[in-house]
């Protein structure tokens, strides 16, 4: 195992910790493991290339708070996957606006997990991803009404708030919503919210 | 024609002298207006003793503002027959004056001349003061009671009105010159109506006290029929030996719709209570649960990872109820997910909101009893970022939260000052901050004060901050807490800031 392989574990739950070392130690990672990111921190200095993939909501410096040190600390970061429960969308799209690769919703497939894990230690430096360009292109194809709607979404709204905000019928948001979700090629909101930072949605 | 004071001059009794002193007595010839005067009259009147005297010589001397209507007094007098009767000011230095009385009548001749006009002057200056004395005090009492919020009726012992006060007539609708006279009777429902009398009766028999000196809440009836409740307290006086009850009253309509619209906001915030923390236990579940489950879902995939590779026959089978079982455990997160969104996401009703009135509501809600503790209250609210958009409910919900635990945190130390300020923040956010001088945090915030289930108190869920943190977020705020320089806690929270434009909108 090549020491870009490997994974940087920071969860404050025990079995969390021990399930993923479990998990990623039989896709073939290296994996080493912290309770918490002021130990991850303590040890950063001396680490080596690979991946974090860290909790986001912890007692102490949460996920977020350790992206923004990471992100002070310079520019060459290890990159950061970060973890997520669910409906913490609005956490989500913040720790993609600070630089975040990619965040998992909590529980993952592994597929997934193994092929985030993946894209990161290649990247291992920050080069922008190389489908942003597509992603423009998909949001550009949205009419203003469906851009409308998909903002809502992946701001967390319900259906029934984004019709009130727009003065529109809840039935018509769902129309809008599947145009939106084809046209993006989304399965589900959280790749939604993915493809919306990559295409630049959040930068205004 | 000789002048008739004679007889006062002569008397020399000590009354009688004394009543000289009072009285004296004067013609007029109205042919040429001289005048005759006793020598009382002369000192009364103000003019010298040696001097020849006329009308315009004692008109001069009356003080300014009492001049003109005694001339016109005595012309009516001489030229229509009235009787002389007037009341005025002699001046008798320059800011001196002395009352008296002047009282006459004319006499005519066969052809109906008037040949004079006598009469008596009066020393009523003592007397005049006195009166005056005591119009001014009763103008005083008059005005006070005029003023006084609290309606003021006094009755006599048989239940008739004696003073029937301003606030009264407003608060009963009655004018004061239409009861006077009557039975308070008609200032009640029944069955006061028809017991009144009796009550009145049984207490000058008995001098139990029900109600006076005790003072009650009682139903009262307006003149339009309208039923209210007031409260009443009932003093007794006697005056020439007959007793006099005196009842002040304060109306309670406002007050108990105060009171209604206070219940109604706290039933609300009961019923978003509960609501949100059922929500937030479901969202503590959803979080606890998830970690376990993940863990689950975890080993499963990397144990069916390590038997990709596997030659044993029942491998397959393995697989598939290791794919089965990793399935199960995501239904289970997503159940209490569906759960946690049900209550808490569809519940929120955001609207333009005035800060100033959630956090007075708020302040009315969560601080009763805070007045009787000597805690001092403190707004400093921009009114420049007044409107937010939010859950007036939620929001009064987490001020509440705060206040209350800003009272436990206060109630053994010696300041207790709660201050809620508000300033615009970046975003276009409005930062609240709910400072008070408790004991605050000690060294650290601790790290888990908004966990579901913290809590530093000997009864509570800890659920309070939690909630609130839930509330901010789906807001689209934040909320965190830290420590201020009276020693105390200090909790900050986000909300959006709105503009007039959406106010309007949301008019439509």
């Amino acid at each position: 195992m090549s020491q870009s392989s490997l994974v940087y574990v920071i969860d404050d739950d025990p079995a969390m910790r021990d399930s993923l070392d479990f998990l990623l130690g039989a896709a073939g990672f290296a994996v080493r493991l912290f309770e918490n990111a002021e130990a991850f921190l303590g040890a950063l200095p001396g680490l080596g290339a690979g991946c974090v993939l860290t909790d986001v909501r912890m007692p102490g410096t949460d996920g977020i708070e350790l992206l923004r040190l990471l992100n002070a600390a310079g520019p060459n970061r290890l990159p950061v996957i970060v973890m997520t429960g669910h409906g913490d969308i609005p956490l989500a799209v913040e720790a993609m606006k600070l630089g975040a690769l990619d965040f998992l919703e909590k529980p993952f497939e592994d597929e997934r997990l193994v092929a985030v894990i993946e894209t990161a230690l290649k990247r291992n430096g920050g080069d922008p991803a190389p489908d942003h360009d597509d992603m423009r292109a998909r949001l550009a194809s949205l009419s203003q009404r469906e851009l409308q709607v998909m903002k809502g979404l992946v701001t967390g709204q319900s259906n029934k708030l984004i019709a009130r905000d727009y003065d529109i019928s809840p039935r018509t948001v769902e129309v809008y919503r599947a145009n939106v979700m084809t046209k993006m090629q989304a399965g589900n909101i959280t790749d939604l919210v993915r493809f919306a930072m990559r295409a630049g949605l959040f930068d205004d | 024609m000789t002048h008739a004071d004679l007889p006062f001059r002569t008397e020399t009794p000590p009354a009688a002298a004394a009543a000289a002193q009072r009285v004296g007595t004067w013609r007029i010839d109205p042919a040429t207006d001289r005048m005759t005067c006793s020598e009382t009259a002369r000192a009364l009147l103000g003019v010298p003793p040696d001097r020849p005297v006329d009308l315009e010589l004692v008109l001069s001397g009356i003080d300014d503002a009492d001049r003109g209507p005694t001339a016109q007094a005595i012309r009516r007098c001489i030229a229509g027959g009235d009787h002389c009767d007037v009341q005025f000011r002699v001046r008798r230095q320059p800011d001196v004056t002395h009352w008296v009385h002047m009282l006459g009548a004319r006499n005519i001749d066969a052809a109906g001349t008037p040949y004079s006009l006598d009469g008596f002057v009066l020393d009523i200056d003592e007397d005049k003061r006195l009166q005056l004395a005591l119009k001014l005090r009763e103008n005083h009492f008059r005005s006070i009671l005029d003023t006084a919020p609290e309606a003021m009726i006094v009755i006599d012992e048989r239940g008739i009105i004696q003073f029937f006060s301003r606030a009264a007539e407003r608060q009963f609708g009655y004018p004061a010159a239409e009861v006077v006279g009557t039975n308070i009777r008609v200032l009640m429902p029944e069955p006061d109506r028809g017991n009144h009398d009796a009550y009145l009766a049984r207490y000058l028999a008995t001098g139990d006290r029900h109600i006076i000196g005790i003072g009650r809440v009682v139903t009262a009836r307006r003149k339009d029929g309208e039923l209210f409740p007031m409260h009443l307290t009932i003093g007794e006086m006697q005056s020439e030996g007959r007793p006099y009850f005196t009842g002040f009253m304060r109306d309670l309509t406002e007050q108990q719709q105060t009171q209604a619209r206070l219940h109604e906001l706290q039933s609300e915030l009961v019923h978003v209570s509960r609501l949100s923390a059922m929500g937030e236990m479901a969202s503590a579940l959803a979080h606890e649960l998830n970690q376990p489950l993940s863990a689950i879902s975890n080993y499963m995939k990397g144990s069916r990872r390590l038997l990709a590779g596997s030659i044993d026959p029942n491998a397959a089978r393995i697989e598939a109820a290791l794919d089965r079982a990793s399935e199960q455990a995501i239904r289970a997160g997503q159940i209490i997910r569906r759960l946690r969104n049900f209550v808490l996401r569809e519940a929120s009703e955001k609207r333009v909101e005035s800060l100033a009135r959630l956090v007075e509501e708020a302040a009315a809600l969560g601080l009763s009893g805070a007045g009787e503790q000597g805690v001092a209250l403190r707004f400093h609210l921009d009114p420049a970022c007044d409107l937010v958009h939010a859950d007036r409910v939620q929001v009064q919900q987490i001020l509440v939260n705060l206040f209350r635990n800003a009272l436990e945190a206060m109630s053994l130390t010696e300041r207790r000052e709660l201050t809620v300020s508000s300033a615009r923040s970046a975003d276009d956010m409005v930062e609240i901050a709910v400072a008070d001088t408790g004991h605050g945090f000690g060294a650290d915030v601790p790290v888990k004060l908004f966990q579901p289930f913290y809590t530093t108190k000997d009864s509570g869920m800890g659920i309070g901050l939690s909630i609130s943190r839930t509330i901010v977020e789906t807001h689209g705020g934040r909320m965190w807490a830290g420590g201020n320089d009276a020693g105390g806690a200090t909790f900050f929270f986000t909300l959006p800031a709105a503009t007039i434009r959406e106010t309007v909108n949301v008019a439509e």
